[in-house]
């Protein structure tokens, strides 16, 4: 048995030696399509990064009458809380308001307050979403329940209905336009690895037809073209990872706290390249031998 | 062993084209030497692939020992083949390898052990006389020599039976007996030949039992 693995692997080292110039485009064309989808992952993670912090902002404010008083507002807090999908509750008083706004508008504003002689601003309460509600739909479950505390009108009540609504639909569209070239470039490299792997059976014709007149089995046959497959894709998925690794090194891409690249994305091009190498050969030996 | 080596029953094959073989019986005991002869385009070649299992009859039966074409699967044909040696008229040499590993090369494929695939590559080499010439590469062997390294792949294995298709056709005449003086020397060792051939100069060199194919038939 470990006679029989010898000779596969050196049988699939030689046959990756005689055919080492198409074996090596086939390698690149590996990698050059695993960078692209390494850079497309690198990109879509940090979009999902990014649109989900943006969503974790997302807050419904609602706005109290000035009439409530203390104990009222209290209460009314304490009714939110208790509602499915809160996070939590944050009081801003009507000075808090002010302050804010002064805050947000720099200039210009002592003399509006002043000349208005009281604060026109109301009291709010900002609601933010637990996780699995900051989406479009649950921040309009959360709205719905807002509305069904009695001391809360629904004209009351704010939040970025809108922005969540194209947020989402951005994002849609982003990983869709990933998985479309995503699956392109990997169908391009697996046509590649098939075509190459479809060469060397071409030149091994003589050898494989000699093979199975001595009893060579299937497996016997087959294995070193799965290898030399195998060794190919993962040679093209090692030059992508490391290509990006140097790229995003060298252009000090990461920004600590904005753009991130997990160690893992590596991982799986390696692995891509590996299972793309043997889907090629899967195939071109299906169709060829 | 079984008293019948081979034996193929009322076989008939049909080609796309139209031709093919009718009623072909042939049987074979252990250690028998018959010539298939015939003209080019009989239909030996296609008797020999039945034989190996490389084609079917579309009727009757081809009997290897105990492998029926009628019941072989797939997986099986591979443990059919490591009991026959075949030798084609081009020798079907491995250029990019030498003597030793062209020889070698039957037995790797089967797993053999690497001190036994040296042991056995080597006394087949010396059976067919070249042991000398052993690390040569393919191209620097004159055409005799080459038909000899792969007969020595062919018996490398110890077949029940070896099937020659034209193996000295494409040799000059003295070479061509040389060639048939070492089958002889097999058959005489006990190993069963079965040698299709066009030449009847050969034939009447080292006289066996003749079947030959006529019009797709065969004629004892």
């Amino acid at each position: 048995m470990i006679n029989s693995l010898l000779f596969i692997f050196k049988e699939a080292l030689t046959g990756l030696i005689r055919a080492r110039f198409a074996g090596f485009v086939a390698s690149i064309t590996v990698a050059i399509s695993l960078i692209l989808i390494g850079i497309f992952l690198i990109i879509t993670v940090n979009l999902g990064r990014f649109a989900n912090n943006l969503r974790s902002r997302v807050e419904l404010e609602v706005f109290l009458d000035d009439s409530l008083d203390e104990i009222k507002i209290q209460e009314i807090a304490d009714k939110i809380r208790r509602l499915d999908g809160v996070q939590d509750v944050i009081f801003i008083s009507k000075e808090m308001a002010v302050y804010e706004y002064k805050n947000l508008f720099k200039d210009k504003q002592e003399e509006y307050f002043d000349a208005l002689g009281y604060n026109p601003l109301p009291a709010s309460f900002r609601v933010r979403l637990a996780e699995r509600y900051r989406s479009s739909v649950g921040a309009e479950k959360v709205f719905k329940a807002l509305t069904s505390v009695s001391e809360i009108n629904e004209e009351d009540i704010v939040f970025r209905r809108e922005f969540l609504i194209m947020l989402e639909k951005y994002m849609k569209v982003a990983i869709a336009a990933d998985f479309v070239v995503g699956i392109i470039l990997c169908l391009s490299a697996l046509l590649l690895v098939s075509n190459n792997i479809r060469l060397i059976i071409l030149t091994k014709q003589k050898i494989i037809e000699a093979m199975k007149l001595v009893g060579a089995t299937r497996f016997f046959i087959r294995m070193p073209l799965y290898i030399q497959g195998m060794i190919e894709g993962l040679i093209g998925g090692a030059l992508a990872a490391l290509f990006l690794y140097a790229l995003i090194k060298l252009a000090a891409f990461e920004i600590p706290g904005y753009i991130a690249v997990d160690w893992r994305m590596y991982l799986l091009l390696v692995n891509l390249g590996l299972l793309l190498g043997l889907a090629g050969s899967f195939t071109a030996i299906r169709r060829y031998l | 062993m079984p008293a019948t080596l081979l034996k193929l029953h009322n076989v008939r094959m049909r080609y796309p084209g139209g031709d093919g073989l009718e009623h072909v019986n042939l049987e074979m005991a252990p250690g028998d030497f018959v010539y298939l002869v015939g003209p080019t385009g009989a239909g030996k070649s296609t008797v020999l692939k039945m034989i190996y299992m490389q084609e079917f009859p579309t009727e009757g039966y081809v009997l290897v020992e105990n492998y029926n074409s009628m019941y072989i699967k797939n997986k099986e044909i591979p443990f059919l083949r490591r009991k026959l040696g075949i030798i084609f008229q081009d020798f079907k040499l491995f250029e990019d390898r030498d003597v030793f590993e062209n020889v070698a090369f039957s037995l790797r494929v089967i797993g053999e052990r690497r001190r036994d695939i040296k042991k056995k590559a080597l006394r087949a080499l010396a059976e067919v006389g070249l042991s000398h010439k052993s690390r040569k590469m393919i191209h620097e062997l004159s055409g005799g020599e080459q038909q000899r390294v792969s007969i020595a792949r062919a018996i490398v294995n110890e077949p029940i039976l070896l099937l020659a298709d034209e193996p000295t056709g494409n040799l000059d005449l003295k070479t061509a007996v040389e060639i048939m003086n070492i089958l002889e020397k097999l058959h005489a060792r006990g190993t069963a030949v079965l040698m299709a051939t066009h030449n009847y100069e050969i034939v009447n060199t080292t006289p066996r039992r003749l079947i030959s194919i006529k019009n797709g038939r065969t004629l004892n």
